[in-house]
């Protein structure tokens, strides 16, 4: 049975100058479920993430053509409302990036931009997201403290925590472990796996072995195209291609 | 060329750096001693209480209490003014166009142009437009106002040009406005090097004697509102060492003395506010 989606790109292309990024990618992103995609480092997987949220458009010299739908609308269409767009779509980068403000304000930051101004609402919520995101013992007594303070693991489940305030459908993760240590990177996978039941998650890695333990769906790219993509037990157990073989095996990577 | 010449070359280079480092300090340590040793000595509670009497520049009783007031407000005005334009225009050149783009680079080379044009032709130039109208502190404000935005401007930029494009793509991605983006997260980040900047474009300001003397004139007392003439230290200074008089010029010495003094205490104070500015800052 096929889950619902609300997220879909429908013959997609983007290039940078001359450099054909994605070619003619269609693919529908399952609800409520973690959607993984992976292939070798230049395939175009983070080019894909990012056109989810529209954030491509920021460099220079990018052509998107073809459609990303959300809830059916075309978020690349000239009337449509890029940062509404953008608070559906939370960010996971691959570097934490804080905000420069304390930890209290970074959480804070996003609801207070979208007309949040009650104080006691705003404390409200900044402890439940961080309570959310795993960090609210470790920050409770130093919340006004510069987020910048924090080791790097926990300013990526402080960015997770400022991401969830804003109350995201989507959450998108740009290799979002690749610069923390083994015990923080398990720490945010955990939020991954407990968080997939109320949003839907797409994550980019290159680590194989962190794909099988989160993926529910596989989408497998190589030279800006899917190669193949399913269901995540069905992908590693029987791939259908034989690239998907090989990468699965190591022999490309 | 073998390792014997490399570390001969090195040798050479290491000994031309260092002589370049002892003469600038020479030449920097001769100036302050002398203006310090000349300007302290003739340093008196009159000339930084009172303002000159008529017969001041005969050498007559009175201070430079007059250009002390005139230097600090006109300074002071100009920097805010530049700021709230120069502000804008380096968020508007980091936020709103590329890195790529021909017109941030074309603004980037005409506010190099405007940093090199001598303070003189802004003076002259003003003069002309403003042709008929009275030399006041407004208008010194104005002009030098105009003359501090492109020091402010590029020096800002600078640093902005710095900033990550993640801290920026962070921001978006709660779903935040260009405007708000620009003015919540990337001038919170920019705050410290906007206090440098500040600080750069007020001594540009507080030391400028070419474009004040014919724009904001000079006066013998302190200006009661913008529209009268103000006196300046700058100007002051180039009164005193005018006249014929040794006692006038020895005040003159004593007028650069209160002037470094005042451009010492921004340094410090900017340095004090720089290091609170600077708690949150994300790209250290």
């Amino acid at each position: 049975m096929e889950k619902s989606a609300h997220l879909e790109a429908k013959n997609l292309s983007v290039s940078y100058g001359a450099n054909q990024a994605i070619s003619g990618l269609s693919l529908r992103i399952p609800d409520n479920s973690i959607t993984v995609i992976i292939g070798p480092s230049g395939c175009g997987k983070t080019t894909l993430l990012k056109s989810f949220n529209r954030l491509l458009d920021l460099g220079d010299n990018v052509q998107v053509t073809g459609e990303v739908l959300v809830d059916g609308e075309n978020i690349y269409s000239p009337t449509a409302d890029v940062p509404g767009l953008r608070k559906r779509m939370g960010l996971l980068a691959q570097r934490p990036c804080p905000l420069p403000m304390s930890i209290y304000d970074n959480v804070a930051f996003g609801p207070r931009l979208h007309g949040l101004r009650s104080k006691k609402d705003i404390d409200l919520l900044v402890r439940r997201e961080l309570a959310e995101a795993s960090l609210w013992d470790e920050v409770k007594d130093r919340l006004h403290e510069p987020a910048t303070r924090l080791s790097v693991g926990q300013q990526q489940r402080l960015c997770l925590a400022r991401g969830l305030a804003v109350r995201p459908e989507v959450i998108l993760g740009d290799e979002p472990t690749s610069a923390l240590d083994p015990v923080s990177s398990k720490k945010i996978e955990e939020k991954f796996l407990a968080l997939r039941s109320i949003y839907t998650i797409v994550l980019v890695t290159h680590i194989l072995r962190q794909a099988k333990r989160l993926a529910d769906y596989i989408v497998f790219m190589f030279n800006g195209r899917i190669v193949e993509h399913g269901p995540a037990k069905e992908f590693f157990e029987n791939p259908k291609e034989d690239l998907s073989r090989e990468y699965i095996s190591g022999v490309i990577s | 060329m073998n390792a014997r010449h490399r570390y001969k070359a090195d040798t050479l280079f290491h000994i031309l750096l260092n002589t370049g480092v002892v003469i600038f300090c020479i030449v920097f340590a001769t100036m302050i001693v002398t203006i310090t040793m000349k300007g302290s000595m003739h340093l008196t509670v009159e000339l930084v209480t009172q303002v000159p009497s008529d017969m001041y520049f005969n050498g007559g009783p009175g201070g430079v209490l007059n250009a002390i007031v005139g230097s600090i407000m006109l300074a002071t005005g100009a920097s805010i003014l530049a700021s709230t334009f120069a502000v804008p225009i380096v968020l508007y050149l980091r936020v709103y166009l590329g890195k790529r783009s021909f017109f941030a680079s074309a603004i980037r080379f005409l506010m190099d142009i405007l940093w090199g044009i001598p303070t003189i032709v802004y003076g002259a130039v003003s003069v002309i437009i403003l042709y008929g109208m009275k030399a006041s502190l407004l208008a010194g404000i104005v002009i030098v106002g105009i003359i501090e935005i492109p020091v402010l401007a590029r020096a800002l930029d600078e640093v902005a040009q710095l900033v990550p494009a993640e801290l920026l793509e962070a921001s978006y991605s709660l779903g935040a406005t260009r405007g708000q983006t620009a003015f919540k997260v990337l001038f919170r980040e920019l705050l410290p090097g906007f206090i440098s900047a500040f600080l750069l474009a007020f001594g540009r300001g507080i030391g400028d004697a070419a474009a004040v003397l014919l724009v904001a004139g000079f006066s013998d007392s302190i200006p009661g509102s913008l529209l009268e003439p103000a006196a300046t230290l700058p100007v002051s200074i180039f009164f005193q060492i005018q006249t014929p008089f040794p006692v006038v010029q020895e005040r003159a010495y004593a007028t650069g003395f209160v002037l470094m003094i005042i451009i010492l205490c921004v340094s410090l104070l900017s340095r004090l506010f720089y290091s609170r500015f600077s708690r949150y800052q994300v790209n250290k």
